[in-house]
């Protein structure tokens, strides 16, 4: 069989059964066909273990360039994983989880906000943080993103003179998220002078 | 002829002396090379949807000793040409907004399907269905066997250039459907691509209603 024709009918993601399925074989024959498309560049899998194993297929076999982008990033440290629509790819250097984090606060999106709020974990120069913060006008926003997030997952401590660094700095606009305001979240808004765009309930994603 | 490493370091070179961040779009074999669709490329295309960006983007290439050549040879009696910058075997094609009888739309914009990102460039890919939409608005020589290309490896999805077509007329570019109607109608009969039927039919029947309109606008002038 045609592995390209096989990759457009299947484009998609699948699980091994939907794919028996689709295509009316056995399980066995569709574990067969897993890896010949993946020998070809067609298919990539995620998952495993005790989570479902899924199967990404698709007829494009794109050029794998450059080192991890913001989604990437995102999805290897955070526990909620986002779908972008497009690959984003970093050439010449690699981007630090503090680039990353101040990058995803600029998005607008609050599914990257909320999924980056775990890159506080792996923050290894708060200094550069703090920085890049007052680079783009977003050093309270960040301080309320990591107080934030330290309500709902265990995040490292962070430096006391960045956090007073970061609490002196200028607010241009207070909205993370234009016209949008925390309902539960009043005290952490209050201390930072800056509005959060979810609610406590919009975090517990964290703990599924 | 460029190939992908060529072209990787060209946009290396590019992003490391521009002062600021900009954003542009690569099309056509250019893009193609970055889905694998391709090996080499005759020219870079690029789009800008900014004239600053675009200005600033030729000063830089001015400095890396392209030269400006006349695009009327490749792109004869075409509107919207492109600046046209060569370097020796290099060459690169740089349109700001228009692409010929192509707008740069939101809609396009939306469906861009990787971002690289060269130090002070960003790099947006455009979708395999608007690689054909702008293979039929370009037409140069090979721009048939390209998109017969990505339509045999590529899942196309048929409605994307059926609505962009409608989104061009909107636009302000009513010629574009017939256009691409005439290449689609070509790719379909000398290369036999595998384009459905309905799809033709739709588009046959767009170009219809915009030369009516043409004929009808034109009567009213002359009157």
């Amino acid at each position: 069989m045609n592995m390209l024709n096989l990759a457009k009918k299947l484009e998609g993601i699948h699980t091994i059964d939907t794919m028996a399925e689709t295509l009316g074989i056995k399980i066995s024959t569709a574990i067969k066909l897993v890896s010949k498309l993946r020998k070809e560049g067609y298919l990539k899998n995620s998952g495993g273990g005790k989570q479902v194993r899924f199967y990404k297929i698709t007829p494009e076999k794109n050029v794998e360039i450059g080192n991890p982008g913001l989604y990437d990033i995102i999805n290897k440290y955070s526990r909620i994983k986002i779908v972008s629509s497009h690959v984003n790819r970093i050439m010449n250097k690699k981007l630090t989880t503090e680039e990353a984090l101040i990058r995803a606060v600029k998005t607008n999106d609050i599914r990257i906000i909320i999924a980056s709020l775990e890159l506080f974990n792996h923050i290894k120069n708060w200094s550069l943080l703090s920085k890049l913060a007052e680079q783009e006008g977003l050093g309270r926003k960040i301080g309320a993103l990591y107080d934030a997030a330290r309500t709902i997952i265990k995040v490292r401590r962070m430096d006391r003179r960045i956090r007073n660094k970061l609490l002196k700095s200028k607010v241009k606009n207070r909205f993370i998220i234009s016209q949008i305001k925390s309902k539960d979240m009043g005290e952490i808004e209050k201390i930072w002078n800056v509005y959060l765009p979810f609610n406590k309930a919009d975090l517990m994603r964290y703990k599924e | 002829m460029i190939n992908l490493n060529d072209q990787q370091s060209l946009f290396n070179i590019i992003g490391k002396k521009l002062k600021r961040k900009m954003s542009c779009f690569v099309i056509g074999g250019s893009a193609m090379m970055y889905y694998n669709a391709k090996t080499t490329t005759k020219d870079v295309g690029i789009v800008f949807d900014n004239k600053n960006d675009f200005d600033d983007f030729l000063k830089v290439l001015k400095e890396i000793n392209f030269e400006p050549k006349n695009p009327e040879m490749l792109y004869p009696r075409k509107e919207n040409k492109p600046a046209l910058m060569e370097r020796g075997q290099e060459r690169i094609d740089i349109f700001c907004k228009e692409i010929i009888c192509f707008k740069l739309s939101e809609t396009m914009i939306n469906r861009v399907k990787m971002i690289y990102e060269y130090d002070n460039i960003i790099i947006n890919v455009v979708s395999p269905e608007d690689i054909i939409l702008l293979k039929s608005a370009t037409e140069r020589a090979g721009d048939r066997i390209d998109a017969a290309e990505l339509i045999e490896r590529f899942n196309i999805k048929w409605n994307i250039i059926v609505e962009e077509a409608m989104h061009q007329t909107e636009l302000d570019k009513p010629l574009f459907v017939v256009f691409l109607y005439e290449f689609l109608l070509e790719l379909k009969d000398d290369f036999k691509a595998d384009i459905p039927e309905d799809v033709l039919k739709e588009l046959l029947r767009m170009s219809e209603r915009e030369m009516v309109k043409r004929l009808k606008r034109k009567k009213g002038f002359v009157k």
